[in-house]
């Protein structure tokens, strides 16, 4: 095993010093590149950790028993296609000469899957509630 | 007075090794995948073909640059879970010795390099796809550096956690062998719970963004930049008034330039639309994952290139009539200039083309990234 991590460890140096090579060699504009890498670790570690802890101390303790689970399922999801739907909701690429781009009405979407966890946590909660008490 | 966090504070039993080596095998999965189409992608940008890219089957980069988005997509949720069930590590207090000491900083140091590529990569690949861009740098060069820059400190993550993911891949997810000592108190659900939540968020967002390029998902894909609407029954990335085609350009004095040394031909559109009509039906697969499948009906590219007697694989210049843009000159190569499904289009569905899709005339080839099927062609030119 110790071969395999060896070689593995080696060819992903290699790899990274490849692309940190590209970066720095072709002109980029390496340091507007440098605060993107650096306020995406920031706002992971320090904004969007600490919210999600607040929520589970504030909002997760205060849910009755048979709520959690679902609620805590329901989160993940809805929390994780909101953060990667925030450019088409708030279409900040659309162009007035391009109708065809960003087409949808990305609010009716992420209400109508906002709608379908809601109504799938408070199913599943309320069938837990039954269940532990016959 | 408050003390900063330390790893101890963190008691929750998810919190394990055991729940991180299985979403993150299924994140390396999506990341390999992602890397791989993703060179697929680059490569068949570039002008310079040493090993030539194939034409065929024309739906080829249509699936591989819809997968590069899906899986990126589903990547999302993986990454914030795996996250999640390591936040602890990030306040680990350092080791003592200096031997320890300065291995735990080189594995820090690799961490941060994955953890900021890996959410760069993720960020700027979501936010490009809504071809939204609030940035300097350019945009394909960066996503193609980091690529390299993650998938290689990811080799190195892998490397040396190879003992610990083995280990708690092969034993009951329920094991606490690699658990910190404070994490023993139970969750809201149960770590199988837990892996379960990351693959049902994973395939919500796989679903809500795979509409882009699978027809059948368009419903349910209520994420996906475009609905497959456009002119025509097509989607448009970029429009003639963005690329500033104004009437003129393809009025009457439009021409068609096809130049082989000092053999060159001028041709008129109804020129073009004398010679021998062909119908092809080819997708037009967007770097930005959606795509369409098109009808086409026009000039052989070959049939042209005959015209002025070039020779077959030879890489073809081809000029757009905009006046500016990066994509106002491309290189159509030899192989693919020789395709027979390689046409000059001057119609999509039976109707004469669209200005925003390249009115009079556009390439359309089979397997090919659409931004490099030029549209207002306005020379096509084989060097002597």
């Amino acid at each position: 095993m110790t071969g395999t991590r060896v070689g593995m460890g080696a060819l992903g140096v290699v790899a990274g010093l490849y692309g940190g090579w590209l970066l720095l060699s072709r002109g980029h504009d390496f340091l507007d590149l440098a605060e993107w890498l650096v306020v995406g670790v920031a706002l992971h570690d320090a904004v969007l950790s600490v919210v999600v802890l607040a929520l589970g101390a504030v909002v997760l303790r205060r849910l009755p028993r048979a709520a959690k689970a679902p609620a805590v399922v329901g989160f993940v999801v809805l929390g994780s296609a909101t953060l990667f739907a925030v450019p088409v909701l708030g279409r900040f690429g659309a162009r007035a000469d391009n109708p065809s781009l960003l087409d949808r009405n990305y609010w009716a979407g992420w209400l109508t899957l906002a709608a379908l966890v809601v109504v799938a946590v408070a199913l599943a909660s309320f069938v837990r509630s039954r269940r532990r008490r016959t | 007075m408050p003390r900063p966090p330390s790893d101890a504070d963190f008691t929750s039993r998810l919190r394990s090794a055991a729940v991180t080596a299985r979403v993150g095998l299924w994140l390396g999965i999506c990341f390999g995948i992602a890397f791989v189409t993703g060179l697929i992608s680059h490569y068949a940008q570039n002008a310079d073909h040493p090993l030539l890219f194939p034409t065929s089957p024309s739906w080829g980069y249509r699936f591989t640059q819809g997968l590069h988005v899906v899986a990126g997509t589903a990547a999302v949720p993986l990454l914030l879970v795996k996250l999640w069930t390591v936040y602890p590590r990030l306040f680990l207090r350092p080791p003592r010795e200096l031997r320890r000491l300065v291995l735990d900083g080189l594995e820090r140091v690799s961490i941060a390099v994955l953890v900021a590529a890996s959410i760069f990569q993720l960020a700027s690949g979501t936010l490009n796809s809504a071809q939204w861009y609030p940035w300097a740098f350019s945009f394909r060069a960066t996503h193609y550096a980091v690529a390299w820059v993650a998938i290689g400190a990811l080799l190195v993550h892998i490397a040396v956690k190879l003992p610990i993911i083995r280990r708690a891949l092969t034993s009951d997810i329920e094991s606490t062998v690699d658990d910190r000592p404070t994490a023993t108190v139970p969750g809201a659900v149960s770590r199988r719970g837990l892996v379960r939540t990351a693959f049902l968020a994973s395939g919500v967002a796989a679903l809500a963004v795979a509409g882009g390029a699978v027809p059948f998902l368009r419903k349910v894909s209520v994420f996906a930049v475009r609905s497959g609407e456009g002119p025509q029954g097509v989607p448009v990335n970029k429009s003639a008034a963005a690329a500033r085609i104004t009437d003129e350009m393809v009025g009457p004095a439009y021409r068609l330039e096809v130049v082989y040394g000092d053999h060159r031909t001028s041709l008129t559109r109804a020129d073009l639309q004398e010679m021998a009509q062909r119908t092809e039906s080819l997708p037009i697969a967007c770097v930005e994952g959606w795509s369409a499948g098109a009808v086409w009906t026009g000039v052989r590219v070959r049939d042209l290139l005959d015209l002025v007697d070039a020779p077959t694989g030879r890489d073809v210049d081809v000029y757009s009539l905009q006046p500016s843009g990066p994509y106002r000159h491309t290189v159509l190569q030899g192989n693919f200039a020789d395709d027979t499904r390689t046409l000059v289009a001057l119609a999509l569905h039976g109707e004469p083309l669209n200005r925003d899709h390249g009115e009079p005339a556009r390439l359309i080839a089979p397997d090919r990234p659409g931004v490099l099927q030029t549209k207002w062609l306005s020379r096509l030119e084989v060097s002597a």
